[in-house]
């Protein structure tokens, strides 16, 4: 009762707040000074046509090291946490269980079909994050959903997670070893004018930020689709 | 006009995922309205950073180098949404790692099982 | 004069996906529910896509490839759940109780 009571009066004064804020907001007329300065400067100094990942990679780069860090943590978390449960349900005092029905002809040949749509379909958002919508983070998750359905399709299918887990790891070596590189040979840590920017549009162009975008884009899918791996039941 | 509902819509958002994290008893229910939280938090910030009549900061052959800080909206905001997601994912992740765990050793998926460290 | 057969397809789509809002929250049990969910939507988005076309002639082609991909996943996306809800026994709603997919399992689990 007085739990509900607590709820209720949380939520509503909550409510008036937003009331508040959502009644009195007027949309910006023009860009803000900081916003207006980047918007002038990653075409011309990074030569990058997105603007949003030429920020995130080179004046916001901190920023990505730190999510790139934890991600790791959260990768080695659900590894320590699911990895130590008992192998088998018989010890865990549950039900044995019976063989897992395979999957069904529609789904199999639906994912035959599909997965190297998605497959390509995530290269294209890495390899684009410079020049169109798209980047690292994106093309990564994208990875790891067309892993996540071969591994919902055939589930006797076992990965390779040793091989993930060293690719995932020199990939994030790689992305700290450029900007250390950016340190010696360019302005600071993580700039990206360690290459030449190039023609405004190319593909090759805009310095290190594909490269950075490739190395975020593996280190992400590969971290996912071990997260993934280890919610499965083990046989 | 358009910053407004889609900032009310996130609002709300926010509100219906605190409803659901400070009402329900299933853990799973938990962990949907803290998603819900996420989301909506995300909306709110993306909803800031609209410019009125501005397109997205990409440069490409409708929008030149020379109008692009007219027309352009906020990218900031968006950067930052980018990293808030994929943290948001990660955090649902150990969540749903703690579940399974937490089910393992209590056999049952309510929240009233694991009250005797109440205060 | 496009802009308007446009406008109607979109809202027919609207129509559809609002048809399937409803019905998610007023079928009797799991199996209805999924039924109204997947069909409804596939046949709002097409509409939708549809009506988008007639927006913007020259994405055409880009449309009818999303077009061929929602037709591809969502069904077999909503097949794969309802075999699963299937396999651990969530029951049917009275009715007819014809159930072939459980006739099927018996005969092949007797069989072998």
């Amino acid at each position: 009762m007085i739990r509900s009571l607590f709820t209720i009066f949380a939520i509503v004064l909550l409510g008036v707040v937003f009331a508040t804020i959502a009644v009195s907001y007027s949309e910006q007329q023009s860009l803000r000074p900081l916003a207006e300065s980047y918007v002038q400067l990653v075409p011309r100094d990074l030569g990058a046509a997105n603007v949003v990942t030429g920020i995130l990679l080179t004046y916001r780069a901190f920023d990505t090291l730190g999510e790139v860090a934890v991600l790791f943590m959260v990768a080695a978390s659900a590894g320590l946490i699911l990895g130590t449960r008992q192998r088998r349900p018989e010890e865990r005092g549950e039900p044995a269980q019976e063989a897992a029905r395979p999957s069904s002809e529609i789904v199999q040949t639906g994912s035959q079909i599909l997965a190297p749509l998605i497959s390509i379909f995530a290269a294209y958002i890495i390899m684009n994050g410079h020049l169109s919508a798209g980047g690292g983070f994106q093309g990564g998750a994208v990875i790891a959903s067309c892993v996540l359905l071969i591994l919902l399709t055939y589930p006797e299918h076992r990965i390779n997670v040793e091989f993930l887990s060293i690719t995932e790891s020199l990939a994030g070596a790689l992305f700290v070893l450029t900007g250390i590189v950016g340190l010696i040979a360019a302005g600071g840590f993580l700039d990206s004018h360690i290459l030449p920017l190039g023609q405004f549009g190319a593909f090759f162009s805009a310095g290190a930020i594909p490269i950075l975008s490739a190395l975020l884009g593996v280190k992400v899918g590969c971290e996912l689709s071990v997260i993934l791996d280890r919610f499965r039941p083990q046989p | 006009m358009i910053s407004n509902i889609v900032l009310t819509t996130g609002l709300l958002l926010i509100l219906i995922g605190l409803w659901g994290v400070l009402t329900h008893r299933n853990i799973l229910r938990i962990i949907i309205g803290f998603s819900l939280f996420g989301t909506g938090t995300h909306i709110v910030i993306v909803a800031i950073g609209y410019v009125t009549n501005g397109t997205a900061p990409i440069l490409d052959r409708t929008l030149s180098l020379s109008e692009a800080s007219s027309r352009v909206v906020d990218p900031i905001p968006s950067a930052l949404v980018v990293t808030a997601i994929v943290i948001g994912m990660a955090v649902t992740a150990i969540m749903l790692a703690y579940t399974i765990r937490l089910y393992d050793s209590k056999k049952t998926l309510s929240i009233d099982a694991l009250m005797e460290s109440k205060w | 004069m496009t802009e308007l057969v446009g406008s109607i397809l979109i809202l027919a789509g609207a129509v559809f996906h609002f048809s399937a809002g409803l019905g998610m929250l007023r079928m009797p049990d799991a199996y209805a529910r999924m039924q109204a969910g997947t069909k409804a939507t596939t046949l709002g988005n097409t509409l939708l896509l549809a009506g988008l076309a007639f927006y913007h002639p020259g994405w055409s082609l880009k449309l009818l490839i999303i077009a061929y991909f929602v037709l591809t996943t969502n069904p077999v996306s909503s097949h794969a759940l309802a075999r699963a809800a299937h396999s651990i026994g969530i029951p049917m709603f009275g009715g007819s109780g014809i159930d072939t997919l459980r006739d099927r399992d018996q005969k092949l689990r007797s069989e072998t």
